[in-house]
């Protein structure tokens, strides 16, 4: 670059070489992110004019930051020792030519602006040098990024599960339980959207092509159908001593509302078993209960269950004397095995998706949500357990029976777009049906061999099964053809290593993939047919309106539900001695509390920042009474202001409970968790062969975990990651390993919630924490955090160093509007890997 | 055919856990056709555990015939004169090379059957070699509908729980079918049940039947259709279709083999509901649909990880609350090293309950367990160390005379697992030159 360019672009900025040893630069208002290429230490003004022939201010001040490394950085990361595989030395690395070595200056930036080198007790620079060089070095990288755009490479990429499940829905209008229908996928990065991890197997295809019968044939419907039993299953886990869901109707208890999918007009049948012991009997018989069935408002069926056989029966003594008492004991076994064998309602029901609700009257005094004490539900106490209040095990539905028609579904109405007037008229209607179907499916227009392919399947099978089979076997065939299970984007012809613009069709994918996880609609399809989805305006407005259609859900699920490690929810099992009262109502209200909040930030069209601080979150009564927040009743959720210390995702019991361990809080957990989703600064992974934290034994000799933390922190190797990683956590020991609030810690030792953040901020409690992370320093690094995850998971790739640029540039825009949802959202959508793609280099 | 859950009030409770586990769900399934006679046929099937073994309590303390078992063998008492205990074997290739670091975990999974050292990756270019069970699966998928199956409890959900710095397939599975595509593990039960029996949920032949010639007409289609698609594209793209053309030439060959044996008779089978909720339960369920896989000759080789590496699984039912991983870092201290000896004893009695099975059922001239090698063992030793030589392996069943059971046998250190598997693999009927970085046979398992 020539030193012209340089100078219009400089203006008030002055670095000054002072100390001793002449490198210590200051510099006047460096921001988070400047795009002042800057002047060079020694050099009063960058408005001074230098000849060509000299060395140039951008010269004089690379040597500047030459010095910087050699005072602060070279003594460990040098040629010789080649610390974290990393060498800075004069010899192997310019500092005047960053755009060589992006992978490196990357680094060193990113290391630079979240002060985490050098390491604590190190000599540091001062912050006005840490930003200067960090800005010197983005922008020399930002300028190269420009010049010469490397957008990355998409690979192929396999839908993946949650992909396939919401393609299937927005196509057909079908719900569809993936989980039941396909393995999860591998995932990188964080993410299951990594087009690199989701190969095939001989395996995954037959899922597929399983998957592609039971879908058809649910979608079209066929009343030759054959009864099948679908199994729902309450979980063990799952106390039913209050109203289960906003779709059981008031005053019930426990049961499970069923969203069922009823393939066609006919009878079913419910069939209801209840929760027994491990020794087989069912609970809760000695007092009679009432358990009602319905079908959407209707009630089916209402059962009393229980009050057979009092304690004693009246005659006992009577009955004893005439040896009739072993008799009685028999029949009143049998009767606690057998009890629930009538438990079946047979009915008629039309097709589509209706709410099929199961549960018992609320028949006790107690108000709903005072926790009764119970042993924990995971444990053997609580399976022996067997006079208390009787709870659904499972509900099979069974059907169809004598089906009479295929019914009006959604389903049906999405797939025929019209109806064969005439036997002679099928064919015709059969084109317009499978062109309908494979433009969506396909993301894009269909070829007359498209159309021809599907219309094969439709005549073999219509030929003898009529035209809704051949319309099944076609939609069949339809969901196992590549051009619907896998993104492929086609390469424009160029020179290897250029990079292009994507064409529009597949921007309107990568975009509905992007907000929906799933296939683009109609109407976005159409623009991108149409050749009008890069005129900004309309983007902006596309974006704009999937991120309020429903579908944007997917981010909250799907992204949010990733990046926060929020999925991990299900499978977490804290110790059932430590922790007896948590449950599976527990384990969903603190899912649904994190996502309702984070879904309230993203359409609230909030800052980034608010996910970290907002007043607000989202209670039922069992989790308020878990978070001791009074006066929250009843199993709905609401929206509730909390104190500073319950502020933000640090506060939810969601984050705090999969950071720990089954049996106690681990700082360290916590601590990575918020380097890498927090502050996107991931610690190196550990050595080899490391002890872990020595436990607490017998000995009557209680240590806190911070002590025995501390200890194992004095190793040298094991320091340089946990000072970084402990401290975060430690700020979180007032919450315990199920996220409540806490005054004393393990072994009933104190707490000390102190420690520092690695810019010399000191903090004490996760409050202090919370600020900290939202001061100048680290608010910038979090929403930096925030693009870095949406671009990867955006992307479906791992970032390289190459996309930093991009991620700059997305957060700077992004900035004044305090880092709004839309304006990175937007951001991304806008960027040179988002919209272009680079040819492999030759 | 609708198969309904018959309901037989059940009261038998099965002992020994510690806990009672009541009887799954398959216990009520009866093999319709017990044995299906023909000549024998060879299996294979390995058992992982993550996370290391509690040496101390795996080791017998003599060697030769007369070796008494220790407490986490214990449960395979009834298969003392099947059982090799085989000591000395170590997996050098799972240590880290310079640089590397961590990812003992990743290392030991990946490289347990392979015998070679994986490519540390987060991402694209993930890199084994073909698992030793693959390349029996590709010898033995000649005969069989499904060439292997590949099994796990486990969900390989969890975020952010992989070893550092490897991508999360490596500690998800141990078989690879090539060096670049590791194959998932299935633990949905009923996912496994439409694997083997298809989803027309009834054995009756003639549906199966029709059902596989439409997919057959399908992949036909299909195939052209990904042939065009691949020739579109980028050389360095072309990958990922290739990979499904070969899965749809997979799926075409089990279809053959299936429309060949349609007459054979299939075991009666319910189909689960889903995931069990005690990890008994779920394993127990687990194994018994891959015995009966053998049993209905399926498939001939397994591989089944009890948990994947760095699994943080709690155990409270057995009385270890602490999460697996933590616990397996012990420290030499007897109380943590009896916690995961607990955790390593109740691994083995599923793995009991299996090997019962496999005896229990008549295969030929003998029972299942008579023709089957099952090979049960870890990529880590010491789990406190983290160490791969001295690894806990052992061989159960009579591999169809051709093993000799009933013995400890201790092999001079440092003998790499890949001598054993190019044993099992000639044993097996499949010759071969080197496995991996195998250095010769271990002739001793045939005889003393």
């Amino acid at each position: 670059m020539s030193g012209s360019a340089l100078r219009t672009r400089v203006s008030g900025l002055t670095f000054v070489v002072a100390g001793a040893l002449g490198i210590a630069l200051q510099a006047q208002s460096l921001m988070a992110r400047s795009s002042v290429p800057a002047a060079a230490p020694g050099v009063p003004s960058a408005q001074t004019a230098t000849p060509p022939t000299q060395a140039s201010p951008e010269v004089e001040l690379a040597s500047g930051y030459r010095l910087v490394l050699d005072r602060y950085c070279v003594a460990c990361h040098n040629d010789r020792l080649q610390t974290a595989g990393l060498t800075l030395d004069f010899d192997t690395l310019d500092v005047d030519q960053v755009s060589h070595r992006p992978d490196v200056w990357e680094k060193v930036a990113q290391k630079l602006r979240t002060r985490s080198m050098p390491p604590t007790g190190r000599p540091r620079p001062d912050h006005a040098t840490y930003d200067g060089f960090a800005s010197w070095l983005e922008t020399g990288l930002d300028r190269a990024a420009t010049a010469n755009p490397r957008p990355g490479r998409a690979a192929v990429h396999r839908l993946n599960r949650t992909e396939y499940t919401n393609a299937v829905r927005d196509l057909l209008d079908l719900e569809i339980d993936g989980r039941a229908l396909l393995p999860a996928d591998e995932s990188g990065h964080g993410f299951d959207t990594i087009a690199d991890l989701l190969s095939v197997s001989p395996g995954l295809l037959e899922r597929y092509m399983s998957a592609a019968t039971k879908i058809s044939r649910l979608a079209v419907g066929d009343v030759a159908l054959r009864p099948v039993i679908q199994t729902y299953s309450v979980r063990p886990t799952l106390v039913q001593d209050e109203r289960m869901s906003d779709a059981l109707p008031f005053g019930t208890r426990g049961g499970i509302a069923i969203r069922h999918r009823f393939p066609v007009d006919g009878e079913y049948v419910v069939k209801i078993r209840l929760q027994r012991t491990w020794m087989d009997e069912i609970r809760g018989l000695a007092e009679p209960h009432q358990l009602e069935v319905r079908l959407e408002r209707a009630r089916l069926a209402l059962f009393t269950i229980g009050g057979t056989y009092k304690d004693p029966a009246p005659d006992y003594r009577l009955r004893q004397e005439r040896g009739q008492a072993a008799d009685d004991a028999l029949a009143r076994l049998e009767y606690e095995m057998t009890a629930d064998a009538g438990l079946e309602v047979r009915f008629q029901a039309k097709a589509g998706t209706r709410l099929v609700g199961i549960a018992f009257q609320q028949d006790r005094l107690a108000p709903e949500g005072v926790l009764r004490q119970r042993p924990s539900v995971s444990s053997f106490a609580f399976r022996s357990i067997k006079n208390t209040d009787p709870g659904v095990d499972t509900v099979q539905i069974i059907g169809p029976y004598n089906a009479t028609a295929l019914g009006d579904t959604p389903s049906r109405r999405r797939i025929f777009v019209c109806r064969p007037a005439a036997p002679h008229d099928e064919d015709r209607c059969a084109t317009e049906i499978i062109a309908t179907l494979a433009r969506r499916a396909y993301r894009r227009p269909v070829s007359d061999a498209d159309i021809e392919t599907l219309l094969g399947f439709y005549q073999d099978a219509g030929r003898t099964k009529g035209f809704e089979a051949g319309i099944g076997l076609a939609l069949e065939r339809l969901l196992v053809d590549p051009d619907f299970l896998f993104r492929v984007e086609r390469d424009t012809p160029s020179a290897p290593g250029s990079a292009y613009p994507i064409s529009d069709i597949e921007l309107a994918s990568r975009l509905s993939f992007f907000l929906w996880s799933s296939i683009p609609d109609d109407e976005l399809l159409g623009l991108a047919e149409g050749g009008r989805l890069r005129d900004p305006s309309v983007l902006e407005a596309q974006v704009r309106r999937m991120l309020a259609d429903s579908r944007s859900t997917a981010l909250v699920t799907n992204f949010a539900g990733q990046w926060l490690y929020l999925r991990n929810m299900r499978l977490v099992f804290p110790d059932p001695e430590a922790f007896p009262e948590f449950d599976d109502n527990l384990r969903d209200a603190f899912q649904r509390e994190t996502e309702l909040f984070v879904e309230s930030i993203l359409r609230g069209d909030r800052s980034v920042l608010d996910l970290l601080r907002a007043d607000h979150t989202f209670l039922n009564a069992r989790l308020a009474r878990h978070y001791g927040i009074p006066n929250i009743y009843g199993n709905h959720f609401r929206r509730v202001t909390v104190g500073e210390a319950r502020r933000g995702l640090l506060g939810h019991g969601s984050i705090l409970t999969v950071t720990s361990y089954a049996h106690r809080t681990s700082p360290v957990v916590r601590g990575k968790w918020l380097l890498e989703n927090i502050l996107g600064a991931p610690p190196l992974p550990p050595p080899a062969d490391i002890p872990a934290l020595e436990e607490n034994d017998d000995s009557g000799h209680a240590r806190s975990v911070r002590e025995r933390l501390e200890q194992h922190r004095r190793s040298p190797v094991c320091a340089s990651c946990h000072a970084q990683m402990d401290p975060l956590g430690f700020a979180l020991e007032n919450f315990d390993a199920i996220g409540r609030w806490r005054e004393t810690g393990d072994a009933a030792t104190a707490i000390d919630a102190s420690g520092t953040l690695p810019d010399g901020t000191e903090f004490s409690g996760p409050v202090e924490l919370r600020t900290a992370l939202l001061n100048e320093t680290y608010r910038g690094q979090f929403a930096r955090t925030v693009t870095r995850k949406l671009l990867t998971y955006a992307l479906g790739r791992g970032l390289e160093p190459y996309d930093a640029p991009a991620v700059r540039a997305i957060t700077h825009e992004a900035a004044p509007s305090d880092y709004r949802w839309s304006s990175l959202i937007l951001g991304i959508v806008k960027s040179v890997p988002f919209q272009m793609r680079g040819l492999p280099e030759p | 055919m609708i198969i309904t859950k018959k309901h037989l009030p059940r009261r038998t409770v099965l002992r020994g856990l510690g806990a009672a586990v009541a009887l799954p769900l398959l216990d009520s399934m009866v093999p319709a056709a017990a044995a299906l006679s023909r000549t024998a046929v060879r299996r294979l099937g390995v058992v992982y555990v993550p996370n290391g073994m509690a040496m101390s309590s795996w080791t017998p303390a003599q060697t030769g015939a007369e070796f008494e078992l220790t407490p986490i063998l214990q449960p395979l008492a009834p298969f003392q004169d099947q059982l090799l205990v085989l000591s000395g074997l170590a997996d050098e290739l799972a240590f880290p090379r310079a640089g590397e670091g961590a990812g003992d975990h990743a290392r030991a999974a990946g490289t347990f059957l392979t015998g070679v050292h994986v490519k540390k990756t987060e991402g694209a270019d993930i890199h084994a070699g073909i698992s030793m069970d693959q390349i029996a699966a590709r010898e033995f998928g000649k005969e069989t509908q499904l060439a292997s199956l590949e099994l796990a409890i486990e969900s390989v959900e969890l975020m952010g729980a992989c070893d550092g710095g490897y991508a999360c397939a490596y500690g998800n599975t141990i078989a690879w079918r090539t060096p670049t595509m590791p194959l998932p593990m299935e633990n949905d039960p009923r996912a496994l049940f439409e694997r083997l029996f298809g989803v027309s949920q009834t054995t009756d032949p003639a549906a199966r039947l029709e059902r596989l010639r439409t997919n057959r007409s399908i992949l036909d289609s299909v195939t052209d259709k990904a042939g065009q698609v691949r020739r579109q594209l980028h050389p360095s793209d072309q990958a990922r279709l290739t990979e499904y053309l070969e899965a749809i030439r997979d799926i075409e060959r089990r279809i053959q083999k299936a429309e060949e044996q349609s007459d054979r008779e299939l075991p009666l089978v319910e189909q689960p509901a889903g995931i069990p909720a005690t990890f008994a339960e779920h394993a127990t369920l687990m194994f018994d649909l891959l015995a009966v896989a053998y049993q209905a000759d399926l498939t001939r080789v397994s591989t089944f990880m009890m948990g994947r590496e760095v699994s943080g699984r709690a155990y409270p039912e057995i009385g270890v609350p602490d999460s697996h991983h933590p616990v397996s870092h012990h420290q030499n201290r007897p109380e943590m090293i009896a916690k995961l000896a607990k955790i390593n004893g109740f691994h083995m009695q599923m793995v009991a309950g299996f090997l019962e099975k496999l005896r229990s059922t008549p295969d030929g001239d003998g029972s299942l367990l008579d023709h089957s090698m099952i090979l049960y063992g870890s990529g880590i030793s010491d789990s406190n160390t983290h160490f791969h030589d001295n690894l806990p392996v052992a061989l159960v069943g009579g591999g169809d005379g051709q093993l000799r059971g009933g013995r400890h046998l201790q092999y001079p250190e440092d003998t790499p697992i890949s001598n054993l598997y190019l044993s099992l693999l000639g044993k097996l009927g499949i010759p071969m030159e080197t496995f991996g970085n195998s250095t010769g046979k271990l002739d001793v398992l045939t005889d003393v």
